[in-house]
């Protein structure tokens, strides 16, 4: 027994945690059930309901639009984070390393993390309009003829350019308090023996970061695959044709278009399974990287 | 004392700069102007878009057509008047203000709650109760938003308050970043208050929140801000226009652009209001936010 538990009388204990095991049990643990026995049926809402064991998974299995729409969101995902980790690797540098200044050049890095996804879809859209967008024209002299309301290739770049934008405010946060913990000893060290900047970034600070930059990966390709939904519902609606149709919006159509209850818990069931694995790879993660003491 | 040894220090620090700027003058000077130039550059490239937007909301149509038409309009009043008042924001944002502050007073109380059973009762299968909390950390709305609505359909909640505030209230994060918070509470405190024989209420009143009002106003604001973005699950549970939130609000205003009805000066206008609350608080209470996810990540 520590020290710290101070309280035995069980009953309070019980009326303190039952709120939120209460909400947990209810709207977190009951529906993910319920989704999972829903995939087990057929049928569309109002319709009587058939069991139909594993057929809905064997669909989507072997559905070459699920499969496409699958290596579409890991292609997604793999490009947003690099390229807000890239960015904001560097904006982080940049802003640890200067002197005066430091505290409104934080702010003025990671103010993106309170934009809302809505927002900057609809900025977006705003900016490269391709025929209103205050970039169109500029963009139109360098030679790109923006066309992304009907090329596919156009509207995914677009679209990632939008979530990577929202994303680094996020991963400034996390690299600051990370890049901050790195001794002044190391960094002088470095100085003192002449090595560039660019090169203490890359290979002293970014060894001694990798804890927090593993959490990243992890943290931004939820955000990839779950948190870019009002992206795509604004800004293309998974088109031109499925070119942007990726997962989290894919899941909302079965069930809100096309009424499939049955394929669409199916299909929590797999987003459900890809959170798992991410969570499980961060765990061991961060249980193989603590003894750094990071 | 503190000071006595600080002083020194400081004065050493400064002198050793000053050696440095004699010896090397120009690299120095130069490097931190790249680096301020640099920073200045990313930093207007990350700001632009929202700038182009509050420009565009002062303007009458919201065309512009290159760069040199990014000057403000005269039309501000205007804008933000018809966009809050005939296009509902007003209702919008109020809908998203209530949202935001039940799910952070819920979420808040809730998991102090919890935490302080989990770190200050000596209680069997502690660890179990713990993980069974942490394990919903699996369960993000986008994972179950299907069988949810089905479920808070069924329960007659749909266009509700409740519909969009109950089903957040419990928080694995924020109950571990308490539980980690009160671990850091030196035990000596802890068993004086025993020792006095203060009530678990008192003890989470007068002990337990003023040894955490930093954490507690870091976590509120992260917690305002999820709520205040939260998109897909007003969308699909909230169906009648009054009931609706900010950001879905945003949306419709969206399709009204695309009918035709409305100029772009006025979506801008709407996108600049939905931003401004989470903006603000972050500007305000941007200390306590950065300690609150260090905590978060350990």
């Amino acid at each position: 027994m520590s020290s710290r538990e101070i309280y035995t009388d069980r009953r309070t204990a019980g009326l303190l945690l039952l709120p939120t095991i209460l909400v947990s049990l209810v709207f977190l643990y009951y529906p993910a059930a319920r989704a999972a026995r829903r995939a087990l049926y057929s049928s569309q809402l109002g319709l009587d309901d058939e069991f139909v064991g594993l057929e809905n998974f064997a669909e989507l299995l072997t559905s070459g639009g699920y499969q496409s729409r699958l290596l579409l969101t890991v292609g997604f995902a793999a490009v947003v984070v690099a390229g807000v980790m890239v960015v904001a690797l560097l904006l982080t540098f940049l802003v640890h390393e200067v002197g005066t200044g430091k505290s409104i050049y934080l702010v003025a890095a990671i103010w993106p993390y309170a934009l809302p996804p809505a927002v900057a879809a609809l900025v977006f859209i705003f900016l490269v309009h391709p025929s209103l967008g205050v970039l169109s024209g500029p963009l139109a002299t360098l030679g790109v003829d923006l066309d992304w309301f009907a090329d596919g290739r156009q509207a995914f770049v677009v679209v990632t350019v939008a979530a990577i934008w929202k994303q680094i405010g996020y991963n400034v946060i996390f690299m600051i308090a990370s890049m901050n913990n790195i001794p002044e000893t190391l960094t002088e060290t470095a100085r003192l023996d002449g090595v560039g900047r660019l090169r203490r970034l890359l290979w002293v600070y970014v060894p001694i970061m990798t804890p927090t930059l593993f959490f990243l990966v992890i943290l931004n390709t939820i955000y990839a695959f779950f948190g870019t939904f009002a992206f795509i519902d604004i800004m293309t609606g998974g088109g031109p044709s499925g070119a942007t149709n990726i997962l989290i919006f894919d899941l909302y159509q079965e069930a809100f278009d096309f009424f499939n209850w049955g394929l669409a818990s199916a299909k929590s069931v797999v987003l459900f399974a890809i959170v798992g694995v991410l969570m499980y790879v961060q765990f061991r993660l961060t249980d193989k990287y603590s003894h750094y003491g990071a | 004392m503190l000071g006595l040894i600080q002083y020194p220090a400081r004065l050493l620090r400064a002198t050793k700069r000053q050696t440095a700027a004699l010896a090397l003058p120009d690299r120095r000077d130069l490097e931190t102007i790249g680096l301020h130039l640099l920073l200045v550059g990313s930093v207007l490239l990350i700001v632009f878009p929202i700038l182009v937007a509050a420009i565009v909301s002062t303007k009458q149509t919201g065309i512009v057509t290159g760069l040199a038409d990014l000057v403000p309009g005269g039309h501000v009043v205007e804008n933000y008047r018809t966009v809050l008042v005939d296009y509902q924001f007003g209702r919008f944002m109020w809908n998203s203000f209530l949202m935001a502050t039940v799910i952070v007073t819920g979420k808040l109380a809730l998991s102090i709650f919890a935490a302080t059973a989990i770190v200050y009762y000596d209680l069997p299968y502690k660890d179990l109760l713990f993980l069974f909390i942490l394990f919903t950390l699996l369960l993000p709305v986008p994972v179950r938003f299907i069988p949810l609505f089905q479920l808070v359909a069924d329960m007659g909640w749909t266009n509700s308050m409740l519909a969009i505030t109950v089903p957040y209230l419990a928080s694995a994060t924020t109950v571990f970043i308490l539980r980690q918070h009160f671990l850091s509470i030196p035990s000596s405190i802890v068993e004086t208050a025993k020792l006095d024989g203060v009530g678990p209420l008192k003890f989470m009143a007068f002990v337990l929140l003023p040894m955490s009002k930093g954490i507690l106003v870091g976590v509120s604001v992260i917690m305002f801000v999820f709520a205040w973005n939260q998109y897909l699950w007003p969308l699909v549970i909230i169906n009648a226009e009054a009931d609706q939130v900010a950001q879905v609000g945003l949306a419709l205003l969206e399709g009204d652009v695309v009918g035709g009805e409305v100029s772009w000066s006025l979506v801008m206008a709407g996108s600049m209001l939905t931003l401004l609350p989470p903006l603000l608080l972050l500007i305000l209470f941007r200390k306590p936010l950065l300690r609150a996810f260090v905590i978060q990540q350990k």
